[in-house]
């Protein structure tokens, strides 16, 4: 087997768990499964498309992208999810992802209508290839992984080290706890809305280095960040790490060696089966 | 005393079995104006069949989520497993059609069973039953464009089977689907006036207390999960056979499931008129919106935002409650 496969797979992989912390933080968080995950990402994307048209250049449209995401994370948090908040439970995450669904039709309905062929593709570097350890690796895909590296790094070290980042780990393990120590749990869901939404955006840009943001990759996108969000277990920000290396891994091998049916079906089935077998994911404890 | 219980005897709001069924008889007789005024209009007919498709899976996800909160999100590729499996066992093993479609409807009723079998017995909640099933949605539809010798792949599978019968004419199919149309709210309102109805109200509203109270929580879920999925693969079996041509398209997750889902949201889940009201209503607005192109899911997105945020239970049942507000109650209650 070629090793540029199992590297392309490692680089799309942390790219996919950065997707996928952004969803498993607010499902942990709020009880919140939003399915229009994947279309606010390819919204920075577009967003990030136009200013790229507009010749401001590669950085202004970047920020662009993350920027107009994380607005968009805001503006639903502060709308159409306030009644969602309302309720407790499992209702509150059925009224979640039906809302959501319809958010996600929305946007795609919105973007394919209006910019049916515009894409994201940022072209970084000189574009051509390097070497690293005698594997062969695109530009694109080293810019993309390091840009994934550090904003990982972020994300822990604010959810470790800094006050609300605790705040925000306290009301995962018990809202009414947090409440009782000072935590406010709706300020903090607006904070991880935001996040999640700045990290869907970043996800556009660095998946825009390697191949193209189309404005309807959104539905696979929601897709697969569900499944490696299901994978790692539902909360848990290492899980959905751990898992989108592990299933970047088997989604870029299987596609070489296999075809790309069968790798849709096997990553389906490696969230069905974790659900059935391991609820809580690869490193969730049962609650 | 005596006179209080008597009075509580002498109301009797029991009505008669048959009006039960009466909504019933109605929808059929109003549908039968369909095809007395655009009988021989090819499009018009083809729009009123898809209609009643709808309402009929519609009426089987009523069974599923409605009876039990069972949230399948695979109504499409249980439809489409009898879909693709009917002909498949027509013309490649060479059965006929009768006992084609039958074992394709076997066939969806077990994999719902199995479904709900596993839900149980893991006791997955709500949202884990709905992503499982929505994994073997997106599965079912990569699987019919891999096997591209057994199914077409993405251009589709052309079928023989049924043709220049009556099978492909225009105002027979449509009455074939208004009977099984008739027959599936017949059954749904069966089920509930039956010791069914009993366990799945007790279900619902409380699945442990059901429990407490001696009912086999498991065995009627098992049940309506396979009932309502053996009405999901009749219908897609035999809209295979009277279009002549299925598709990846004509059962993903997209097409079918986002639809019958705000079918069901708009006319009132768990009602039974319910699915019929909400297939009316979608139609017409699917026809306002065919030339908006992407657009329209624009449209069914924002839909599907107002219903779950404003109108819980299903516009039906909100305007049945503003004219019960306007009209004596017993008038009202008489169609509800």
């Amino acid at each position: 087997m070629n090793p540029a496969v199992i590297v392309d797979g490692l680089i799309g992989g942390l790219q996919l768990g950065l997707l996928a912390v952004g969803l498993t933080l607010l499902y942990g968080l709020g009880g919140i499964l939003n399915l229009a995950h994947g279309q606010i990402a390819v919204f920075g994307g577009i967003v990030g498309a136009a200013v790229l048209d507009a010749d401001l250049g590669m950085p202004a449209a970047a920020v662009a992208a993350v920027a107009s995401a994380l607005a968009l994370g805001l503006v639903l948090d502060q709308s159409i999810m306030r009644p969602v908040y309302k309720r407790r439970g499992e209702e509150r995450i059925l009224l979640s992802l039906l809302v959501t669904l319809g958010v996600s039709f929305v946007i795609d309905g919105v973007l394919v209508w209006r910019y049916p062929s515009e894409a994201l593709t940022m072209r970084v570097g000189t574009g051509g290839a390097v070497d690293v350890l005698g594997i062969t690796i695109r530009q694109g895909s080293l810019w993309a992984s390091a840009i994934t590296i550090v904003a990982i790094g972020a994300v822990i070290v604010f959810l470790q080290y800094t006050r609300t980042g605790r705040a925000v780990r306290s009301v995962i393990e018990d809202e009414t706890g947090a409440q009782l120590v000072g935590v406010n749990p709706a300020t903090v869901r607006t904070v991880i809305f935001g996040l999640s939404g700045a990290l869907a955006g970043l996800f556009a840009v660095t998946q825009s280095m390697t191949s193209p943001v189309t404005s309807s990759s959104g539905v696979s996108y929601t897709i697969l960040a569900l499944i490696v969000t299901v994978v790692g277990g539902l909360g848990s920000a290492r899980g959905a790490l751990l898992a989108g290396v592990l299933l970047g891994v088997v989604n870029a091998v299987s596609a070489a060696e296999i075809g790309s049916y069968i790798t849709a079906i096997i990553l389906l089935a490696a969230a069905a089966l974790t659900i059935l077998l391991r609820p809580a994911g690869l490193l969730g404890t049962t609650r | 005393m005596t006179a209080a219980l008597s009075t509580v005897d002498a109301t009797p709001t029991r009505r008669p079995p048959w009006l039960a069924y009466a909504p019933i008889a109605v929808i059929g007789v109003l549908s039968l104006i369909v095809p007395l005024v655009v009988g021989d209009s090819r499009t018009w007919m083809g729009v009123a069949t898809s209609g009643l498709l709808f309402a009929c899976y519609a009426t089987a996800f009523n069974v599923i989520f409605g009876s039990t909160g069972q949230l399948f999100l695979c109504l499409g590729a249980l439809a489409g497993v009898a879909g693709y499996a009917t002909p498949i066992l027509a013309e490649d093993v060479g059965l006929p059609l009768v006992v084609a479609l039958l074992i394709a409807t076997a066939l969806s009723a077990g994999l719902g069973a199995l479904f709900s079998w596993i839900s149980v017995r893991r006791s997955l909640g709500v949202i884990f039953t709905g992503i499982v099933t929505l994994t073997f949605s997106l599965g079912f539809g990569n699987l019919l464009l891999g096997q591209r010798d057994l199914t077409g792949g993405e251009t589709g599978l052309r079928i023989a089977t049924g043709a220049d019968t009556w099978l492909r004419e225009l105002v027979p199919v449509y009455l074939l689907f208004l009977v099984l149309l008739l027959a599936y709210l017949g059954l749904f309102q069966w089920l509930q006036r039956s010791h069914f109805g009993w366990a799945f109200r007790a279900l619902r509203d409380d699945p442990v207390a059901a429990e407490l109270a001696g009912i086999d929580v498991a065995r009627y879920r098992i049940w309506a999960g396979g009932i309502g999925s053996a009405m999901l693969g009749l219908a897609g079996g035999l809209w295979a056979v009277t279009e002549g041509f299925v598709s990846p398209t004509t059962f993903a997750f997209g097409e079918v499931d986002v639809e019958t889902l705000v079918i069901l949201a708009f006319g009132g889940i768990g009602t039974l008129v319910g699915p019929v009201i909400g297939a009316l209503a979608l139609t017409v607005i699917d026809e306002l919106l065919r030339d908006a192109g992407q657009l329209r899911v624009a449209v069914f997105g924002v839909i599907l935002i107002t219903l779950f945020l404003g109108f819980r239970r299903g516009v039906g049942p909100a305007l049945a409650d503003m004219f019960r507000r306007i009209l004596p109650t017993s008038l009202v209650d008489r169609f509800t």
